[in-house]
């Protein structure tokens, strides 16, 4: 059946009413009651290619801008961020049962007959006037900690890669809902108007092994309108496919082409009355400006040289974590409001200190260098950019431990992200775990809390952002648990 | 309270008096078998609140009185009514009536101040109602704040505002009256609630303070609650001794109390005053038109709050000096302007100097000059500004040293040179400030220092774990050669010596053959453990 035909059969006098008399009633209520409010969702509703809901920011927002460093598979905190001298005497000692406390393993290690502690090999110092202890893997990055808030004590539920990432980026280990992008784009909109609201990169990586896959639910749209899902630039060859013209079309053709298409779409909605429809021709339109938008976005030539070297070497090499880091710049400059890069396979279970490093290799002077070129242009000033993965990783060696190899499984109970930027007071160090990175002693902050806390620094209180789906006011946070923003980060 | 019932029921009885609503009182009897108890209830309550003291006796001794009789008058209608006496019950019912509106307004009185009723009318009808007392003139709008009166212009009206009505003339709990500063001097009951120059010590700072739920905080939850402004400026006046009769410039406020006035009565006596943003609905069809023309964005920063976010960044080429003009309206409601990438001027910047209340301003990457600047010296709202990629120069910079509330200046890629930046930015430093405030850090340090209990155990106990532990064997257990201090593995708690790596592997994959010797060799550390054995 078509659906337009499915959408008419449901309209039942029951539901006629409903929508109709109900909304009509609220429309009424509201005009009257918030006239400021009403206008102002006429006039943004207006020629904008990304409007946002009426009513929105709920409050004076610290940070416009999304720059979101997702690490898939999970860096180990223990070898990163994490600073815990005393384990290097408890090398291949048996991890006290009153730590692990039962706590549920994955079947990688549940058949394991001892669970002995492996230190990190890794060199820790203080770094910056904050002092704040960070692993010799990441040299540049340490440059930058006074910019940082190192939130030690983050934990999830989850406890393998599928239903971690999509728990933390959709707020729901179900897949089905929207991601933070999404949500961020229905709420708040964008100010690009020729580029997409919510844009995704998946650099390549570096360490030697098959990476966990990606999902493109982890940036979809779930129950919201598709608009708002990320447009996921590709890592090599073209960025956007069949974006271009192919041969023999010009761009007058194409234009004219589109008129003409937008002119039967028009009246296919003024038969139908389907709003789908008009995004349609919203996205027709949009697909046009992204030919010079797109172009002009990947084409760095005009960088000068300090600033690429910000960002390392990689950084002409496309497809890099480097370049998508400078392209990340480049978007939210043009007003794009969220950018996600997907850094893949730091699933370390073995061989910990052959690939770690090399993953480290690939991000860790990109972030130096986007915070920095950022902060020279009074970017960092309303952006705000957050790094880290899905879960954490044991102290507790996977398979055998040597002195100089190792390896560690999933670890949801604790792990370390940061965030820096708008409204983040730099130079945090935020909550504490014990002696092992195994348990959080203080100010826990699960990634509810986290995802509240972006959504606070954002303008929008996560209670108050919600989209009416399967009967419930769903929203990121999750309906089930309460969620507050970690105030103890912010400045 | 039983008022709503009586009401209800003289309006049902009066309706019933004309034929065509005979039956309007048929549910009397109900409405009466209610109303009785609760009104016996309420008088009960009534007595037992007065039992707490703190109302003025005069209005008390007419509340208390009206009120039982009210009661009394409520139940013998009940009782008339349900004896069938139809014209006694309706005489009694429709006495009752005055009684309890008197004892309403009365209790009113007590409860929320006797000018409640018309404490929130419009100025002509309380004016014209003049038998409300007057609230306590507040200072004229044109006075600058160095010259109000630090209590009756300050201190005096938010008392006024948010305790008088309960510590006042006609009911002063705890004893404590607010309405005046020798009353408030005199405190209450319990003792004074404040103390000049201690505004530590004073217990009314303390309880404005306290957590709304905590049941010592004042004003008590649900009521209006001060704003936190106000409770700095109590500080501040007690602080200052809480002196009656000097002006707020006399005595010289810090900082933060300096911002509130200036807030709160106009800008400072010499910089030009504040001009508040225009209502939303009134520039929301300009900001609408304006976005949709200049294909900028031009929407509220967090609506319904009135200020304005202005991105014109976005139309980059197309916007310039005579797009920037047409935002001049909008100016007072302009908080954030990101004029990034456009090509606005130097001279194009004027508009600027109408936008007074500019928090964040872009012009990076423009045509703008040192000459461009001087538009910008009256922003004094302005934090944080943007001018990286412009042709500035140290030289340029002059103008931004008066501007009271810069933070943070982006000059990257600008003729500002690095000792032109290091001068600007120690120019604006308030030395003197910081001074005084790292006094204050190594005050409240002692203080914490001073306030911590020490423990002292004497030796500390062995513990495995720590760095320096040696330990609990001198000869290794599998093969009995002298243990290496170094080979250690920590098995149930204690820490064990090995001569060598294999005998360690040994004792680790199956220690019990072992744990004997262990047990039997002397144990190196001294103290507690050697006379635990």
């Amino acid at each position: 059946m078509q659906p337009l035909d499915s959408f008419f059969q449901h309209q039942t006098r029951r539901a006629f009413f409903k929508s109709t008399g109900l909304a009509a009633g609220r429309i009424a209520f509201a005009s009257l009651a918030f006239p400021d409010l009403f206008r102002d969702a006429q006039a943004q509703t207006g020629t904008r290619a990304h409007p946002g809901l009426p009513g929105l920011p709920h409050f004076a927002p610290k940070a416009r801008r999304l720059i979101y460093l997702f690490m898939n598979g999970a860096p180990s905190q223990i070898d990163l961020w994490d600073y815990k001298p005393r384990l290097a005497e408890l090398y291949d000692t048996d991890l006290p049962d009153s730590i692990r406390n039962g706590q549920r393993l994955t079947t990688m290690t549940s058949g394991q007959k001892r669970f002995p502690i492996a230190p990190t090999i890794y060199r820790f110092s203080p770094r910056g006037q904050c002092g704040a202890m960070v692993s010799e893997l990441l040299p540049h990055t340490a440059q930058v900690v006074d910019e940082l808030a190192v939130i030690r004590t983050v934990y999830t539920e989850a406890i393998n890669h599928d239903p971690a990432s999509t728990f933390i980026l959709t707020g729901n280990q179900v897949p089905g809902k929207p991601s933070i992008g999404a949500w961020l784009s229905y709420g708040l909109g964008s100010e690009a108007e020729d580029l997409p609201a919510f844009v995704v990169m998946t650099p390549r990586w570096s360490a030697k092994r098959d990476a966990q896959a990606l999902y493109q639910r982890l940036w979809g749209a779930g129950f919201l309108p598709s608009r708002h899902q990320g447009v996921a630039l590709r890592p090599s060859g073209d960025p956007v496919l069949y974006l271009n013209n192919p041969p023999g079309m010009d761009p007058a053709c194409r234009r004219s082409m589109l008129d003409g298409l937008a002119k039967l779409n028009q009246a296919s909605f003024e038969r139908s009355g389907d709003p789908e429809t008009q995004t349609r021709i919203a996205q027709y339109e949009m697909a046009f400006r992204m030919q010079t938008s797109i172009p002009d976005l990947t084409d760095i030539s005009a960088e000068p040289k300090s600033v690429l070297e910000l960002y390392g070497p990689e950084v002409v090499q496309p497809g890099t974590f480097a370049a998508s880091a400078l392209l990340a710049r480049r978007l939210v400059e043009r007003g794009v409001r969220v950018v996600q890069i997907l850094h893949r396979e730091w699933d370390h279970h073995t061989d910990l200190p052959r690939d770690l490093p090399l993953q480290c290799r690939d991000v860790d002077q990109a972030c130096k260098g986007l915070i920095l070129d950022l902060k020279q242009r009074g970017l960092l000033e309303d952006t705000l950019v957050v790094w880290g993965g899905e879960f954490g990783r044991t102290v507790y060696c996977q398979g055998e431990l040597r002195h100089d190899n190792y390896g560690r499984d999933h670890h949801p109970r604790c792990y370390t992200m940061w965030m820096a930027g708008a409204g983040i007071r730099g130079g945090t160090v935020f909550g504490e775990t014990d002696d092992f990175s195994y348990n959080i002693v203080r100010d826990p902050v699960h990634i509810r809390d986290l995802n509240a806390t972006i959504l606070h620094l954002m303008g929008v209180d996560h209670n108050r952002l919600t989209y009416n789906f399967l009967g419930l006011d769903q929203r990121l946070t999750g309906t089930e648990a309460p969620a507050n923003p970690v105030k103890g980060i912010l400045a | 309270m039983p008022i709503g019932f009586i009401v209800l029921l003289a309006v049902l009885e009066l309706l019933a008096l004309f034929p065509r609503f005979a039956h309007a009182n048929c549910s009397a009897g109900l409405i009466l078998a209610l109303a009785a108890p609760v009104a016996v209830v309420t008088a009960l309550c009534g007595w037992l609140l007065s039992r707490g003291g703190g109302y003025e006796n005069r209005l008390l001794w007419w509340h208390q009185w009206t009120g039982i009789s009210t009661a009394a008058a409520c139940l013998a209608a009940g009782i008339l009514y349900s004896s069938h006496r139809q014209r006694a019950y309706r005489l009694c019912l429709f006495s009752t009536l005055p009684l309890l509106m008197v004892a309403s307004h009365l209790g009113g009185s007590l409860t929320h101040g006797s000018d409640y009723l018309f404490r929130y009318a419009p100025g002509p009808l309380r004016a014209f109602l003049s038998h409300a007392t007057q609230p306590p003139p507040s200072p004229k709008k044109d006075t600058p704040w160095p010259d109000i009166p630090i209590f009756a212009g300050i201190i005096q009206p938010a008392l006024q505002r948010d305790c008088v009505s309960c510590h006042g003339p006609e009911k002063a709990k705890a004893g404590l009256r607010l309405d005046s500063l020798s009353a408030v001097l005199k405190g209450g009951k319990s003792g004074p609630v404040i103390i000049p120059a201690k505004p530590a010590k004073s217990e009314m700072l303390r309880r404005l303070r306290l957590p709304p739920e905590d049941d010592d905080h004042m004003p008590p939850q649900g009521k209006p609650q001060p704003a936190q402004d106000d409770l700095a400026l109590l500080e501040w006046w007690i602080a200052a001794g809480a002196p009656a009769d000097k002006t707020a410039g006399q005595l010289k406020p810090p900082e933060n109390v300096a911002r509130i006035l200036a807030a709160r009565f106009g800008a400072r006596a010499s910089a030009s005053k504040t001009i508040p943003p225009k209502p939303l609905n009134e520039i929301t069809p300009l900001a609408a038109q304006l976005s949709e023309e200049l294909g900028i964005v031009l929407a509220p920063i967090s609506p319904p709050e009135a200020w304005l976010q202005c991105n014109a960044e976005i139309a980059q080429a197309t916007f310039g000096d005579a797009q920037l003009a047409r935002l001049a309206p909008l100016g007072a409601n302009l908080r954030w302007l990101d004029l990034g990438g456009t090509k606005v001027s130097d001279s194009g910047l004027a508009p600027l100097e109408a936008m007074p209340n500019l928090t964040r301003l872009h012009l990076e990457r423009t045509a703008v000059t040192d000459a461009g600047l001087a538009h910008l010296a009256g922003l004094a709202s302005l934090e944080v500004l943007d001018l990286y990629g412009t042709a500035v120069t140290d030289a340029g910079l002059e103008p931004l040293q008066k501007l009271p509330r810069l933070k943070r200046l982006y000059l990257w890629q600008t003729g500002v040179t690095p000792a032109g930046a290091k001068a600007f930015a120690e120019a604006r430093t308030d030395k003197d400030q910081i001074q005084r405030w790292q006094e204050e850090i190594e005050q409240l340090q002692a203080r914490i220092r001073d306030s911590q209990v020490r423990v002292d155990l004497g030796a500390s106990l062995p513990s495995p774990s720590s760095t320096n532990a040696a330990p609990v064997n001198t000869q290794c257990p599998v093969s009995g050669k002298p243990a290496d201090p170094a080979k250690t593995l920590v098995h149930e708690g204690r820490l064990v010596a090995f001569c060598c790596d294999d005998c360690k592997a040994k004792f680790q994959q199956d220690p019990k053959p072992y744990l004997s010797k262990l047990a039997s060799q002397p144990v190196p550390v001294a103290g507690q453990a050697e006379q635990s054995r």
